[in-house]
């Protein structure tokens, strides 16, 4: 049984091929990460799941059917683009979304209140929403999202426009459904915000599939992949490297496919004027992971053009 | 259905609270107030509390001659008569009459007299109280009964030529009535085509309606949004109505021209008829115009033209008073958006025949039905190109497409 099951789903616009043959599956009680940089074709995927565009190929099921009226009331989403009424009032606002999706207003009345409690924002209530700050408003979108009790979430870069203590509330939020048994599909483009809390993820780039599965194995896979090393001398343009980017002082390579990382090692002594004090094999990040995979996507590309 | 009224009763009171719904709704029964209150106040002080002097050269005028005539709201003023030009001056002077006439010698031939005050002319309806007094000593040998029918005239009644209509010139508003029920649905129209585009093209502006559409269908909607904006309408009508009838009430004992007045009712009855798919289509083409463009400004921009369409009657009116049966008008009539304000117009000249009434409104109703339903798949089209203008090609290949069937 699946939640969500899109199948070699393709949309364009125009020229512009948003989505090309996107496949994968969520199951239930899974937090599921659609990961990618800007413009890879997240939101499009998300918005053909939730009928919004139509699929130009590939078929998509929610609940192991067609996305039906009465299986709206069962999603909650919360979409990139925030959209609340801005010239009224919060409370109304969200118990008017609330009723939309099948509950009656007192029952959204009961279980707005400890929402309201928990995002700082009872004393707001009476409020026009255009008169809330962008956090505030970011908060309230998803109370409207969760008010209904939804069995499956979709929260499109549900971190965007937070700040850090929020971040925290949101995840733990988040952590919370996952616990309860809800099925929860975000995406972001900022994938370490979200690689902690995911149990799979669908790498995305250009629209295509880049990399799908568990996110414990991708990174079992990938390991031996990036190394952390500090010390003084030039690290980059070494050989096997893909990329070579400093933090803090600390150099993190990312290394080409079936590099080893002692051939890596050996290069570097090599070279003159090298002082090493720490040489690491790191568990790599999502993003690291991602860097290997489109910039080997890209070479390869190269290689046969 | 659930998510049909819930869509209806949120617009509808989003509307209602708006100041700019206040303000337009009560303005118009403020005027009203405002209008009758200056005509009363004209009223009562056009006669004045004072008598009217006057100074007889022609030997013809009785002083004691008074005649009952039509009602204007107060008893007439009380006329004296003068011997000489000194004793009504000096009168006139000691504040006693508001003002004198001078009657000369050659009234009967002339028709003229002269008239002298202070500061203040007298009323129209002194000075018409005294024209009364002039007729009634003219006709006073005449029997009285003819004497009355002279000073008050005749009460025509125009008939239709099939006797299923009549308008008595006494009952103006029968008249007045349809024109200011066109010019009202007009206002309305306009008002109705505004909160539309702007409920429309406010959600694709603020993302609201990425969270709408995810939670009703398209159908709901808009839907929901025309029952919605239909009610502001009726809501608005009612004020109106309601505030005119009261007024009128209000006003019927100081302003003869109240006096006598019949409600149109069978006027009445028709115009609900109609006014309610018309505000049904215009919100449907209101709609469809917000699905089609991202943003208010571009759709302001057409509804412009669209509000043209249904104000094309006034255009015509000199047609319509001068030969309220021509073809042209007939068509008018039977054309959906010009329906309302044509019947309206022509209801005051002539009778419209009972075929043109029932064919009128059969094509009304189902053009906003259409309107409606078009207007819901537009704006689901208007959604699948998210942030893109629509224009009428791609409208009209995707229904082709998808053999006009519903864009869940």
């Amino acid at each position: 049984m699946t939640t969500v099951k899109v199948s070699h789903v393709s949309k364009s616009f125009g020229e512009v091929k948003a989505v090309q043959d996107v496949s994968f599956e969520v199951y239930p009680g899974e937090v599921f990460g659609l990961l990618g940089p800007n413009g890879a074709g997240k939101t499009t995927t998300i918005r053909m799941m939730l009928d919004i565009f139509r699929p130009d190929h590939g078929e998509i099921t929610i609940f192991d059917g067609k996305l039906t009226e009465d299986k709206k009331n069962r999603i909650g989403y919360m979409p990139e683009e925030r959209g609340l009424y801005k010239d009224l009032k919060l409370e109304p606002t969200l118990l008017f979304l609330a009723t939309l999706k099948g509950i009656d207003e007192a029952t959204a009345k009961a279980r707005l209140e400890p929402w309201l409690e928990r995002f700082d924002l009872t004393g707001f209530r009476q409020q026009k929403v255009q008169n809330l700050s962008k956090g505030m408003q970011q908060k309230a979108q998803l109370i409207a999202t969760l008010l209904h009790d939804p069995e499956l979430l979709v929260v499109d870069e549900p971190f965007a426009g937070l700040d850090p203590v929020n971040t925290r509330l949101v995840k733990d939020i988040i952590e919370e459904l996952r616990q309860q048994g809800k099925t929860i599909i975000m995406s972001a483009h900022q994938m370490h915000q979200v690689e902690e809390l995911c149990n799979r993820i669908l790498l995305i780039d250009h629209g295509r599939n880049v990399l799908y599965g568990e996110v414990a194995q991708i990174k079992r896979d990938f390991a031996g992949n990036a190394l952390t090393i500090e010390g003084q001398g030039d690290f980059t343009n070494l050989p096997g490297v893909l990329e070579a980017r400093r933090h803090n002082g600390t150099w993190n390579l990312t290394l080409d496919t079936g590099v080893d990382s002692q051939d890596v090692l050996r290069a570097i002594m090599r070279q003159d004027n090298v002082k090493l004090e720490r040489f690491e094999i790191a568990e790599p990040s999502l993003e690291d992971i991602f860097v290997t995979v489109v910039q080997r996507a890209g070479h390869e590309e190269a290689a046969n053009a | 259905m659930r998510n049909f009224w819930l869509i209806a009763k949120h617009e509808y009171l989003k509307i209602v609270r708006q100041k700019s719904f206040l303000i337009g709704t009560l303005g118009i029964p403020v005027l009203i107030i405002v209008v009758m209150g200056v005509s009363i106040l004209v009223a009562l002080g056009q006669r004045g509390n004072l008598p009217l002097g006057y100074m007889d050269h022609t030997g013809i005028l009785n002083e004691s001659v008074t005649l009952s005539v039509p009602d204007r709201g107060k008893p007439p003023v009380a006329i004296r008569a003068f011997a000489d030009e000194t004793a009504a001056q000096t009168a006139l002077e000691v504040n006693t009459i508001q003002a004198y006439y001078v009657v000369p010698a050659d009234y009967v031939q002339s028709g003229r007299v002269q008239l002298f005050f202070l500061k203040k002319r007298p009323g129209e309806m002194a000075q018409e109280d005294f024209a009364d007094f002039l007729r009634a000593n003219l006709l006073a040998d005449h029997p009285a009964d003819v004497q009355q029918r002279m000073l008050e005239g005749s009460d025509v009644t125009f008939r239709s030529i099939d006797g299923k209509r009549e308008l008595k010139s006494e009952n103006v508003v029968g008249f007045i009535v349809p024109f200011v029920a066109a010019f009202f649905f007009v206002f309305a129209v306009m008002n109705a085509g505004s909160y539309m585009l702007q409920a429309v093209t406010d959600e694709k502006e603020n993302r609201t309606i990425e969270v709408l559409v995810t939670s009703i269908r398209p159908e709901e909607l808009i839907g929901g949004k025309a029952v919605g904006l239909m009610s502001v309408g009726l809501t608005q009508l009612g004020i109106w109505v309601l505030t005119t009838v009261i007024a009128l009430l209000v006003a019927a004992p100081f302003v003869p021209e109240v006096q006598g007045l019949r409600i149109p009712w069978s006027f009445l009855v028709v115009a609900v008829l109609f006014f309610v798919p018309a505000y049904a289509l215009i919100a449907g083409l209101m709609t469809a115009v917000g699905g089609m463009v991202t943003d208010l400004r571009q759709g302001q921009q057409i509804t412009g033209i669209l509000n043209l369409f249904f104000t094309l009657p006034f255009f015509f009116v000199a047609l319509i008073m001068a030969k309220p049966n021509s073809p042209l008008l007939i068509v008018l009539t039977l054309f959906p958006t010009t329906a309302f304000v044509t019947i309206t117009m022509r209801w005051a000249m002539t009778t419209v025949p009972l075929w043109q009434l029932g064919l009128s409104w059969a094509l009304l109703v189902t053009s906003a039905v259409v309107s409606v339903w078009l207007a819901a798949r537009i704006f689901r089209l208007g959604m699948l190109r998210y942030g893109q203008n629509l224009n009428v090609k791609t409208i009209l290949l995707s229904l082709r497409r998808n053999g006009l069937r519903a864009e869940r």
